[in-house]
């Protein structure tokens, strides 16, 4: 069967139901800057007096946030899509019968979340065209394939966490262990807000087991720094080592979770 | 091409602490259909959907085989060569049209664009489902133009084997015979198994009919 065709038809799917909701479709991209407005008035508030915190990134608070934000919100949708979508598909009765064709897993996982995945990238030129022309920001340093690297290597670590936590949806349909910590923790302890320095000790050493604390971070160096390979090599190690154990473990997961649903009978229940 | 069920068990856990008693849907089912229109018949319960599904590779059997012209099938292979239409609409997008939505399960199935609207048109036609009525969004449609839908989803797959349950559910006269003349032309190139509460339409559709109870089948 062909993916490039099962992956279009997703996106062509997802965005005509999408579409159908037009109230919802403007006002997701009126949040986006919203939000940014948020953080760049707490930015002019506090001014420079989270200086040495931001000393290593080279930029202020709103230029830290305003970064990761971009960049969360992009690799963050992989952590969060997954799951959703699964979610919808089951309540609206259509999984059950998707996953009576012959559709096989790994077009299924590549195909589910592309329209989450666009959308995103949607988003992040909102992001750009109003970092550039409303916050009148500037990434003079940024060293882009550096950049692009690391979006890649903890856009695929996040995506593989993201069907590890649409394994949890495919069984108990509602409760999801993954989903929780992702949604609780990786903004506090990932540094996406502030960098995770702020955070003591212990709360640093949780911090450390996180993708997201290397991916936000070699992300800033890379963006406000223009750091290359030589100085992000630790934290594209660590990503590249995530990636690795969670890529393959994520989508067998899944078709184990697939088969146990077929098995225990409950791929059409909500 | 002939399609057999030998032995066929499933039982259907209880939620843990429930304290109900696990649900046992098939009981050691044996049936063999095809090539031609096989109908089954059994009170509610019985067992009908769940070897639909089984036969359509949806569900894994916890005991038995289905095999395929001898050959042992797994649920896999199964998604391949069956072609489903479910006893409930309840499997489309409800906020999207028709057309879109079989161009979307059509495209699961393999089936080109040009392809799924042409089986839409022609299908439908002769199911009585009109052209606007395919443009029009499934949740605005009437519950016997939501299982002509699912009917045409099925059949244009044109898969070696198709599998109706309950596929008279809301249609009228007209549909209803417009449905046995289409079951009886795709029956002679593929195995067709369909269910039915109509012992009057099963008996124009289907050339054989098995009794399913208490997940059992009993030879016509």
């Amino acid at each position: 069967m062909n993916s490039a065709r099962i992956i279009l038809a997703f996106i062509r799917k997802d965005f005509l139901a999408e579409k159908s909701y037009r109230l919802s479709f403007a006002l997701g991209a009126l949040a986006t800057i919203g939000n940014l407005a948020v953080f760049y008035f707490i930015g002019r508030l506090f001014g420079a007096g989270l200086a040495p915190h931001l000393a290593p990134f080279g930029t202020d608070y709103f230029g830290y946030v305003f970064a990761a934000m971009a960049f969360f919100g992009y690799i963050g949708t992989g952590a969060g899509s997954y799951a959703g979508r699964l979610r919808q598909e089951q309540t609206q009765g259509t999984l059950e019968a998707a996953l009576s064709t012959p559709l096989g897993i790994i077009p299924m996982l590549a195909a589910m979340s592309a329209w989450n995945f666009l959308f995103a990238t949607f988003e992040l030129a909102v992001y750009a065209l109003a970092g550039i022309f409303i916050f009148d920001l500037r990434f003079p340093a940024a060293n882009w394939p550096a950049a692009a690297l690391v979006f890649f290597l903890s856009a695929a670590c996040f995506a593989a966490l993201g069907i590890i936590s649409a394994c949890f949806v495919m069984l108990f349909k509602r409760g999801n262990p993954v989903a929780w910590v992702l949604n609780n923790f990786e903004g506090l302890l990932g540094g996406v807000y502030f960098p995770a320095a702020v955070l003591p000790g212990w709360l640093a050493a949780v911090s450390g087991a996180l993708p997201v604390t290397y991916a936000v971070r070699a992300f800033q160096l890379a963006v406000h720094k223009g750091a290359g390979l030589t100085e992000l090599k630790g934290d594209l190690l660590v990503l590249a080592v995530f990636d690795l154990l969670l890529i393959p473990a994520s989508v067998w997961l899944f078709g184990l979770a697939v088969t146990r649903a077929r098995k225990a009978g409950t791929l059409g229940e909500y | 091409m002939r399609i057999e069920a030998l032995n066929i068990k499933k039982v259907f856990p209880a939620p843990v602490f429930s304290g109900i008693t696990p649900l046992r849907a098939l009981d050691g089912l044996n049936l063999a259909a095809g090539p031609g229109v096989t109908g089954l018949e059994g009170p509610n319960g019985s067992g009908k959907t769940t070897l639909f599904k089984v036969l359509a590779g949806i569900l894994e059997p916890d005991g038995g085989k289905v095999t395929v012209d001898g050959q042992t099938a797994g649920a896999r292979r199964l998604r391949g060569l069956a072609a489903f239409c479910p006893p409930n609409p309840r499997s489309f997008y409800y906020r999207l049209s028709v057309l879109e939505n079989l161009r979307f399960f059509g495209a699961l199935a393999g089936l080109s664009p040009a392809r799924s609207a042409e089986g839409a048109r022609a299908l439908g036609a002769r199911l009585g489902l009109c052209a606007a009525d395919l443009e029009r969004r499934f949740d605005r449609l009437s519950e016997g133009n939501m299982q002509k839908v699912s009917l045409i989803r099925a059949f244009s797959r044109r898969a070696p084997v198709v599998l109706l349950d309950e596929p008279f559910h809301a249609l009228d006269e007209k549909a209803c015979a417009g449905l046995v003349a289409l079951i009886a032309e795709t029956g002679r190139a593929a195995t067709v198994l369909l269910s039915s509460h109509s012992p009057a339409l099963l008996a124009a559709a289907a050339d054989r009919t098995f009794r399913l109870e208490a997940g059992r089948a009993t030879a016509p």
